[in-house]
């Protein structure tokens, strides 16, 4: 367990600049989600951590040692890969000990470790097959298990969960979060998923365009998001955001409201709006509205309300949910 | 393709359902034209020529002169066929251990997609673009003892000239460079195109698990690459048993008959000479021999390649 900073961090691949200019601190024992949408440089700043991936210029600490010239290996981590990386030709048992057994790890140990490996993950029984005859999330557990008995400082994640069904991602992120909790080491974990993100995170960094928008606690990204592109990123079904003048304020350039800090009515309210697609799930009801003369608007309402659409509705966002940016897309300050 | 469901059913309902998935006129339709075709140019001729085999014939007329299993028993007794099978085992063998090896080597150094080695490549793989005869006759002016390029190399070092090609313990040597030289492109290229479709996480993986490059070569990229070194090692043991046309300009067999091949023995002994009963013989040999390793062959190693 060891804590990883990123100073003045950056990366270009020929004249493209990836990263531009990042400082980064992951707290010992902390899981550190990375999101942002696909080509933000998330997964480059991983591989940067990681030792695969050189940085332009800057400096990666791990455990407050230099490590940016060390090779992957000796930096006291490891990685899982979204696609598992497992050797197609080595069983289950080799896969995770494939590492040990480079280090020359004596057979006795490693058979220990990776006994205990097998059995935080289940893998017990599956020891002897080949990674063909196993399914895609036992297939992650071998790649979580090649990770476990290295017994590292820092677990990477490289969107782990990308190539599972929407059950089994979901049941493979309640066992990573056991996992970190059983373990109690740093992970740092990259993903576009912002559910998977603020389910696991303990600290989430929002990345885009090469630069980190905000870094903080999931629910504190949630109830402030410090720009709009964080506000608009985090939470599902997304925030509304729209212009200042739909709530009449001329010095806001954007004002954001979450589907679910906005009261509907059948008869009064600040925005007359029509239902136009309403979705049913159950425990939620999810209207997509317009609203005349300000834009599209997203409703979370309770799953016993009963809508249709083409419906007439008067919605009101609540007004101390409102979140206010400026036209550089920065948090105002809060509404009173 | 018939499953275990299929083969349950009673045969009239198969028979059926046969005829009206168009299964059966798909294969009506499509099959004779390559039966045929492999008929009249493959099974006919061979047949033909293990018949011509049981006589001595010059391949004039019709043959007539009935000799059983002589010329069996004449190539056999050869001590010229014997150097000839010798020396076809000598290339499998210096294919397999020297050719594949350095195709090897320059496919891990130049796999990579990069300018450069696409240059590199293009130049390697240029020997086997190259015809076989325009390849023998390069080589027998870089042979030549008293213009070519071991003459000068032979001169430089104050030795006397140089006649690899006429010399026989040195003759076959050479020609086992110049196919090793010819060929190794080829099997370069199987292993580029392997190696090139070996994940990137796999080797990066094994190097955040502290593999070395040569540990990465060993335990990750090689074992991914077997079924394409098991065709590699096919090709080159079937090529091995055809070789022939780079041995002609280079020596023509000789000198004194020690660099036949069984392709240039049967050219040698059978056709010039007008054996064509004999020759024959030596073609249903080899035909036997090479069908005999392709089988063995695939049964073996391919079908653990796969597993």
């Amino acid at each position: 367990m060891a804590e990883v900073r990123l100073e003045s961090i950056s990366k270009s691949f020929g004249g493209l600049t990836v990263l531009p200019d990042l400082d980064l601190t992951v707290p010992e024992g902390s899981f550190t989600v990375l999101v942002g949408p696909s080509g933000c440089g998330k997964s480059t700043l991983l591989r940067i951590i990681s030792g695969l991936e050189m940085p332009t210029a800057g400096t990666v600490r791990i455990g407050g040692q230099d490590v940016t010239f060390d090779e992957p290996s000796k930096r006291g981590i490891s990685m899982v890969f979204q696609s598992y990386a497992l050797y197609p030709h080595m069983t289950v048992a080799q896969n995770i000990d494939f590492g040990l057994r480079l280090a020359k790890v004596p057979a006795a140990e490693r058979q220990t470790r990776v006994a205990e490996a097998a059995r935080i993950l289940a893998l017990t029984d599956y020891l002897d097959r080949k990674p063909s005859q196993l399914s895609g999330g036992q297939r992650q557990r071998v790649a979580i298990g090649r990770s476990i008995v290295r017994q590292p400082k820092v677990f990477l994640f490289d969107e782990p969960l990308s190539n599972l069904d929407a059950a089994l991602r979901t049941q493979m992120r309640v066992e990573l979060a056991q996992l970190h909790q059983s373990l109690d080491a740093t992970m740092i974990y990259v993903t576009h998923d912002q559910v998977e993100a603020m389910t696991l995170a303990d600290q989430i960094v929002v990345m885009n365009a090469g630069r980190i928008e905000q870094v903080g606690a999931p629910m504190d990204l949630y109830d402030r998001p410090q720009t709009a592109f964080v506000a608009g990123f985090i939470g599902s079904p997304k925030m509304n955001l729209l212009p200042g003048t739909a709530i009449g304020r001329d010095d806001v350039a954007t004002m954001g409201i979450r589907p679910e800090h906005i009261a509907v009515s059948d008869d009064t309210g600040y925005w007359p709006a029509t239902a136009q697609v309403v979705e049913t799930l159950g425990a939620d009801t999810v209207v997509h509205a317009h609203v005349a003369g300000t834009g599209d608007v997203t409703v979370r309402l309770p799953g016993d309300r009963r809508l249709r659409a083409g419906e007439t509705l008067f919605l009101t966002p609540e007004r101390r949910h409102l979140h206010l940016f400026d036209a550089d897309g920065h948090r105002m300050q809060d509404p009173a | 393709m018939t499953t275990a469901a299929d083969r349950r059913m009673p045969a009239s309902v198969r028979m059926r359902r046969a005829l009206t998935n168009g299964r059966v006129t798909a294969v009506l339709i499509m099959l004779p034209p390559a039966l045929i075709l492999f008929t009249f140019f493959v099974m006919l001729p061979l047949g033909e020529s293990a018949w011509f085999s049981f006589f001595n014939w010059n391949g004039y007329g019709a043959p007539s002169n009935f000799v059983g299993l002589e010329n069996y028993d004449r190539i056999l007794n050869h001590s010229v066929f014997h150097i000839a099978v010798g020396n076809t085992v000598k290339i499998v063998v210096i294919s397999l251990i020297v050719q594949m090896p350095l195709a090897m080597l320059l496919a891990l150094l130049i796999y990579k997609k990069t300018p450069t080695n696409a240059v590199f490549r293009l130049i390697f793989f240029l020997p086997y673009i190259l015809a076989e005869v325009a390849a023998g006759l390069i080589w027998s002016f870089v042979f030549d003892g008293n213009y070519g390029v071991t003459a000068s190399i032979a001169g430089g070092l104050g030795m006397g000239n140089v006649f690899i090609l006429s010399d026989p313990d040195w003759a076959f040597a050479a020609i086992m460079t110049v196919i090793v030289w010819k060929y190794f492109g080829f099997h370069m290229m199987i292993y580029i195109a392997a190696l090139q479709s070996v994940p990137q996480d796999q080797i990066e993986a094994a190097r955040i698990e502290g593999a070395r490059r040569l540990q990465v070569i060993r335990y990750v990229q090689i074992p991914a690459i077997k079924p394409a070194i098991v065709v590699s090692a096919f090709f080159a043991i079937i090529g091995a048993l055809q070789v022939f046309d780079v041995i002609i300009p280079l020596t023509n067999g000789g000198p004194s008959n020690q660099t036949h091949t069984i392709v240039t023995y049967l050219y040698t002994f059978g056709l010039t000479r007008l054996n064509i009963g004999f020759g024959s013989a030596v073609g249903v040999i080899l035909f036997v021999g090479a069908v005999t390793v392709a089988l063995f062959y695939q049964r073996i190693f391919m079908k653990r390649a796969q597993g």
